[in-house]
């Protein structure tokens, strides 16, 4: 039977081709059982799973309930919100005061990059990243590359440009090694000041304007402004940003072939992309939300098959 | 007591005659009364005979940090200073950092006396400004009397120009230090690691080199105007090294340091969001730790420093961000610099930094009091965690291997052989 290569999932960059080729296998799946009447199978009846979260989360976190549950596992919620860290809590204790209450598999969302890792070189059960500040939020980049796979049949060879705060991105940066690895090409396209001043060591380039990006691409990803990440502002207005960043319909119809966009959520209308092209029938952003479920469904079934051997 | 050092092979930086030569040396009541060879002299003596042993002018470190007052749960000033002496240092500069920062005679006084019988000599830094927080001059005549040998608000930047420029011009009459550190705080701001490819790859907030040479063009400029004294410590990038070699051809009375961890280590090591790799200023590209190796051949860098910063574990058992900078050095500082440079270049830029504090440079004459490391230069060795005797253990040099071993120090009467 095939196994990944890891035993947590703490970003895509520590995962290979054929990691990601499973899991979509795996997700393809469970994705048919999510269209059955009784949208649930048995398979980690056995399996209790918390899902800590020290950041607000509202769809990623239900997205992991969701799948955790149509597995059958035992859920349990903890949304810190880091206050236990201001209480004084390090991580490691409040993860190990979880986990001796018999926890198989932490879901954990953190501010800090690298939290992942850290906990999982201190505690003893599977850790998946469900995003460490702007490092990686690997599900998300699975998602992504599987709607693409859905909706144009291969990842590999096609075009794809992520849009907007790639400095603060932990999506973007998850996306590009993902997409990468299934032989993408990737380009970037926002501000100057938010984007990452060795980016191209990534191995993309960098596109100033969005036109020319998008008339490229054959996959747009609008990414959203994180504005809880900034210190300061890094450009002017969402006004001015919207004018060299933002997606329309106009500028949708004025190029000379028709794009996939895609979308990581919680979208701000009218900022990053206007309403007609978000429900347009060139966007797949509710087709990423429904697989979403199917993608954590199948890691966190091949990553408890592994806690069960 | 008398000793006898026993066929040792000597080097001595400045001294050609000595240099290379293999000689036994005689000490009593801790002066050198001879050094020459197949010495036998009578009495009572001890002998010191070691495999391989080397013996130099007693090393000395311009960066050090204990914890006392204040965080004696990192360092206390006692065991500090015996594992510089184990490290082979004779004389350690402290940092201004403890809890309250040193910023009276008072507090030097304290200092000086916690270090007083020690066998490695204790050489305080006084703060720059009052609490250290950048806006008043603290006593720097008082605390010179008292024994400060420099002024620092230890790795807080001058933010105030003005500051820098009084303290340049004040100094002046009285041959004091001024140390800035050369860290622009805005650009900075929030900066975990080097603003490089392993940054891009990590998520992690860079700090750009730019914070670093513009803080240096900054105060190299008031230097011109001001005159006086000025040290920069632990630079980190290649574009500082330039800064300051120019400002040297211009005849500025500057110096700076390089930490040891700098030269042997990049932001590749950050790949593991490793936190005894934290360092303030960051582990830089593999270009920077080039260009710093060759400004400390070349003079253009003063001196290496351990910038032993001890933390204990509940400050680096952490989430990267949240994990304090910094990393013991001095276990690791000779095994580090002689597996990079060798012996005779290594033990050469120990040796370096007693000038520039208006202390007596070292020297192996006949007459002149004890002074020494003696060290095997050959041996390799995997720096283990458990092998450590500082208090704090968060040393990035753990499971790295270096080369050479130190046997010990004579300080006058003291010894730790």
């Amino acid at each position: 039977m095939s196994e990944l290569s890891v035993r947590h999932l703490l970003g895509i960059k520590y995962l290979n081709r054929r990691d990601i080729e499973l899991i979509f296998e795996t997700a393809d799946h469970f994705k048919e059982v999510l269209s059955r009447p009784i949208k649930k199978v048995p398979s980690l009846r056995d399996i209790t799973i918390a899902n800590i979260f020290f950041e607000n989360s509202t769809r990623t976190k239900l997205s992991f309930e969701l799948a955790e549950k149509r597995l059958s596992a035992d859920v349990v919620n903890f949304s810190a919100a880091q206050s236990s860290v201001r209480k004084g809590e390090t991580l490691i204790d409040t993860v190990n005061n979880i986990l001796s209450m018999k926890v198989d598999m932490v879901v954990m969302r953190h501010p800090n990059p690298g939290a992942g890792i850290f906990l999982s070189k201190h505690v003893k059960a599977s850790i998946i990243n469900a995003g460490d500040g702007a490092h990686e939020h690997p599900t998300q980049a699975l998602l992504d590359s599987y709607s693409i796979r859905e909706k144009l049949g291969d990842v590999g060879g096609k075009k794809v440009v992520i849009v907007g705060d790639i400095l603060h991105s932990r999506v973007a940066l998850s996306n590009i090694f993902a997409l990468q690895l299934l032989g993408a090409e990737v380009k970037v396209c926002g501000p100057k000041t938010l984007m990452p001043k060795h980016v191209e060591s990534l191995g993309v380039t960098v596109e100033p304007n969005l036109r020319n990006a998008l008339e490229w691409c054959d996959v747009a990803n609008m990414l959203r402004i994180q504005n809880e990440r900034m210190d300061m502002s890094y450009f002017p207005s969402t006004r001015e940003y919207t004018r060299q960043f933002g997606i329309n319909r106009k500028l949708l119809e004025s190029l000379s072939k028709e794009i996939v966009i895609m979308h990581p959520g919680p979208i701000n209308r009218g900022v990053e992309i206007t309403s007609d092209v978000a429900d347009s029938g060139q966007s797949i952003i509710l087709n990423q939300v429904e697989n979403g479920v199917a993608i954590r469904m199948a890691v966190i079934y091949l990553l408890a098959s592994q806690i069960k051997q | 007591m008398t000793l006898l050092i026993k066929g040792a092979t000597l080097l001595t930086p400045g001294q050609a005659d000595l240099h290379g030569k293999k000689r036994d040396i005689l000490i009593e009541g801790g002066k050198l009364i001879r050094i020459g060879s197949r010495l036998n002299p009578s009495g009572k003596v001890k002998t010191i005979s070691l495999p391989n042993l080397h013996v130099s002018p007693g090393w000395f470190d311009s960066s050090v940090s204990f914890g006392e007052p204040g965080y004696e749960e990192r360092e206390t000033i006692e065991n500090g200073l015996r594992v510089a002496a184990l490290s082979g240092f004779t004389g350690i500069v402290l940092n201004s950092n403890s809890k309250p920062v040193p910023d009276t005679s008072g507090d030097i006084v304290f200092l000086k006396d916690q270090g007083r019988n020690a066998l490695t000599e204790l050489f305080p830094l006084g703060s720059l400004s009052m609490g250290s927080k950048g806006e008043d001059l603290a006593e720097l005549l008082d605390m010179q009397g008292a024994g400060a040998i420099g002024f620092s608000d230890y790795k807080a930047p001058i933010e105030n120009p003005n500051l820098l420029k009084l303290a340049l011009l004040y100094t002046q009459s009285f041959k004091g230090l001024v140390y800035s550190h050369p860290l622009d705080n805005q650009v900075a701001k929030g900066g975990q690691v080097h603003e490089g490819t392993v940054a891009v790859r990590l998520g992690l907030k860079g700090v750009a080199p730019l914070a670093e040479h513009l803080r240096i063009a900054r105060d190299l400029d008031i230097l011109e105007y001001t005159g006086g004294s000025l040290h920069i410590p632990t630079i980190s990038s290649a574009e500082s090294v330039s800064r300051i070699a120019e400002a040297k051809k211009k005849g500025l009375d500057v110096t700076c340091s390089v930490a040891i961890s700098h030269l042997l280590f990049t932001e590749k090591n950050l790949e593991d969001f490793d936190t005894n790799f934290k360092t303030q200023p960051p582990l830089r590209s593999e270009a920077d730790r080039k260009t710093l190796i060759k400004g400390l051949k070349t003079g253009i860098i003063d001196f290496a420093c351990s910038d032993h910063s001890p933390l204990d574990i509940e400050e680096k058992r952490l989430e990267f961000d949240r994990a304090a900078f910094g990393s013991l050095g001095l276990e690791s500082a000779f095994g580090a610099l002689n597996k990079l440079l060798g012996a005779e270049e290594s033990t050469a830029i120990l040796c370096r930094g007693r000038k520039r504090y208006g202390l007596q440079e070292v020297q192996l004459n006949e007459g002149e009091t004890a002074n020494l490391t003696l060290f095997n230069p050959e041996p390799e060795f995997v720096l283990e965690s458990e092998s450590l005797e500082s208090t704090s253990k968060n040393s990035m040099f753990q499971g790295a291997t270096l080369k050479g071993k130190v046997y010990g120090v004579i300080r006058g009467a003291k010894s730790n052989l």
